[in-house]
């Protein structure tokens, strides 16, 4: 089971490398800043994508509930706990 | 079967028994009865705050199906943003009697607007109903060829019209109960006729929810007997990049889609997985639908739809649209107004056409248009920005605004201190005050020069030549690890973006790019970012060529508190040194 940290890692590389980002290592990415519309700046397209590609890698399903959704998508750090959550279960 | 259809008009006139289902969703199923009391409690409501222009904004399809009538009822118009930034809504606000507004949606830039929440009103007695066929209906907004929202008039005959040839034409295939489902807003035109107004009219129930995700989709569309989706190019891409969509076969009747052109590859896929391609919708907000394709009937080819007349006067100029769905431009005498899209058409004997591509540098990205001039013009305002040219590219499949400019003096100096990236968001969220997130330019190129040809003029090729993608990295030949060090095979790419200028007379890795590629091994042999107090007996001994194979080798010592480094190939040296690293949280030094 991979540490938090190394999941994060994993999860940062998964982003660039999915919406072939520039100028962005992984180093660049603080865990906890903001993924959409400050930091990254990323968009609801992007959500989409990265949704699937976490269902993909991970297995883990991200439902339909906006609220929910929003504190999932905050950060690296939110992304990467609630994959590890939702593997454990 | 064919469904029995109920204009738009007389709705409540003619009848369905209370208990058909109208919709259906995370908020349960909503029967004709019930949809006879929510507009008659919400038209109820609405004449207490006052009739006249309301904005509509809600998520629930079900729920701007009875805002629609209960403001029709009233005399009131329904206002239908798709723009929902902070400066368009304020400017928007003085116009307004008030709002019907899903109690989920942000409407803090309309504080002080009197605000309903469409399914929450106190019962009322249903009144007469009177829908009035050309009466002004809603206000639908496009970008149209400006950044500035513009709002496109309906009266209901126009919906009515269309809704009643796109039962005829397609009709026949959907059976009379079959369940619609979207990947769309209905605060678009498309939306709005194809997953609430014509189920509405035809007694097929509609899901009330936006559902963008397979995952989210297919398990409700399994759950129906018979199912519709009207999706659009973006969707349907993703959703046939795997097998996933065979799922569907046994349920799924049509598919729609419209908001773009869709490439062969993904309609073949599509019919590959359900039997048929979809059936592609050529429309606009202004001339409502115009003409439809499906690749599996007839190739490339669209055919205007019963009604509806096409012109097309030269191959540079957009086709003229006359029929009795278009509610803005040019009358005519026979009542039908007469409208020219952005669309470039040429014409086939039998009055197909095949399409040509915009007139106009108007692009779609998700369902937002953009006209690239305007937003060049407004970019260009930025004090870093002397020229800006901006086009759309796939970027990571996705179509994406690319940005080449050329950086002022101030630009210059904000490029130095804060760094490409920094720069590309500030610019960025610059446009963010007046243009929707998925429009903002993503990659940016600072050029001394835009690539113009001796007539002064920006060939697109010259553009895109911009955005080709370059090596930023060395190439990896192989890497060994163990506890402590990592070791890497890299050789150097003769593309590699540093050497550009770096020099001209002689391209050379700069020693910073050598350490940056120093810090990616670090990182990956730390498994964190590495915190580097200070660099110490730093050597760059030999110069390091494009071309060059050589070995990087990282190394920790036992104490954690030192990364050692080296770039060599034999005994060749041209990097090596030493960081100090920071102790982290919960380590001792």
């Amino acid at each position: 089971m991979p540490t938090s940290e190394q999941l994060e890692n994993e999860i940062k590389k998964l982003i660039i490398e999915l919406l072939a980002l520039e100028d962005v290592t992984p180093a660049d990415i603080e865990p906890e800043a903001a993924l959409f519309v400050e930091g990254l700046g990323l968009d609801s397209i992007d959500a989409l994508e990265i949704a699937m590609a976490l269902e993909e890698r991970y297995g883990v399903k991200i439902g339909d509930d906006p609220e929910q959704n929003q504190q999932i998508f905050a950060s690296v750090r939110a992304l990467a706990g609630f994959v590890s959550e939702s593997r454990v279960q | 079967m064919q469904s029995r259809t109920i204009p738009l008009s007389l709705t409540f006139r003619e009848r369905r028994p209370d208990t058909a289902p109208v919709a259906f969703g995370r908020d349960g199923t909503r029967s004709f009865g019930d949809f006879v009391r929510d507009v008659a409690a919400l038209a109820a409501a609405v004449e207490k705050v006052g009739a006249g222009r309301w904005l509509l904004d809600t998520e629930s399809a079900y729920a701007a199906a009875v805002g629609l009538l209960a403001l029709a009822q009233t005399g009131s118009v329904a206002l239908l943003p798709t723009n929902r930034q902070p400066e368009t809504l304020r400017r928007l606000r003085s116009d307004l009697v008030g709002g019907l507004i899903d109690p989920a949606r942000d409407a803090s830039a309309l504080a002080g607007l009197p605000r309903l929440d469409p399914l929450a009103q106190p019962p009322a007695l249903a009144p007469a109903w009177r829908l009035d066929r050309d009466a002004p209906f809603a206000e639908l907004e496009t970008s149209g060829t400006s950044g500035e929202g513009r709002w496109i008039p309906k009266a209901l005959r126009h919906l009515e019209d269309e809704i009643e040839t796109l039962e005829a034409v397609f009709g026949a295939r959907l059976p009379a109960e079959a369940r619609v489902f979207a990947t769309v807003s209905h605060q678009h035109i498309y939306g709005l006729l194809f997953r609430a107004l014509w189920p509405l009219c035809s007694g097929r129930p509609f899901h009330s929810n936006l559902l963008l995700l397979p995952q989210e989709l297919f398990p409700r569309m399994l759950e129906c007997r018979d199912a519709v989706l009207v999706t659009t190019p973006v969707h349907l891409r993703r959703m046939t990049a795997t097998q996933e969509l065979v799922r569907l076969a046994g349920v799924c009747r049509a598919v729609f889609s419209s908001g773009g052109p869709l490439e062969a590859e993904t309609a073949v896929r599509v019919a590959e997985r359900l039997g048929e391609a979809p059936i592609e919708i050529l429309g606009s907000t202004e001339t409502g639908g115009v003409a439809v394709r499906q690749r599996s009937r007839g190739g490339e080819l669209f055919t205007p739809l019963p009604g509806v007349r096409v012109d097309f006067e030269s191959p540079d100029a957009g086709l003229v649209v006359t029929s009795a769905f278009v509610s803005v431009g040019l009358p005519t005498h026979t009542g039908e107004r007469r409208f020219r899209m952005g669309d470039r058409a040429q014409q086939m004997p039998d009055g197909s056409f095949r399409l040509l591509g915009r007139s106009d540098r108007t692009v779609k990205i998700g369902e937002k248009r953009l006209s690239l001039p305007e937003m060049e013009k407004d970019l260009a305002q930025h004090p870093a920005l002397c020229e800006v040219a901006l086009l759309v590219l796939p970027q990571a499949s996705q179509p994406r605004v690319h940005a080449a400019v050329v950086l002022s003096e101030t630009g210059r100096g904000m490029l130095i201190q804060a760094g490409r990236r920094a720069l590309g968001r500030a610019l960025a969220g610059y446009l963010a005050a007046r243009w929707d997130a998925v429009l903002l330019p993503r990659v940016w190129r600072y050029v001394d020069a835009l690539p113009r040809n001796a007539q002064g003029k920006l060939p697109v090729d010259a553009l895109a030549a911009l955005f080709e993608p370059r090596n930023r990295d060395a190439i990896v030949h192989h890497e060994s690890r163990a506890e402590g060090w990592l070791e890497r095979q890299l050789e150097v790419p003769r593309d590699l973006v540093y050497l550009d200028g770096h020099y001209d007379t002689q391209p050379l890795v700069a020693a910073v790019v050598e350490l940056r590629w120093v810090m990616e091994a670090a990182f990956d042999l730390l498994g964190r970012t590495p915190r580097v107090r200070e660099f110490e007996v730093l050597k760059f001994p030999e110069v390091l060529l494009p071309g060059q194979r050589f070995s990087l080798r990282v190394e920790q010592s036992e104490a954690g508190d030192r990364l050692d480094f080296q770039l060599y190939e034999g005994r060749r040296v041209f990097a090596s040194g030493r960081c100090r690293l920071a102790a982290s949280e919960g380590e001792t030094c």
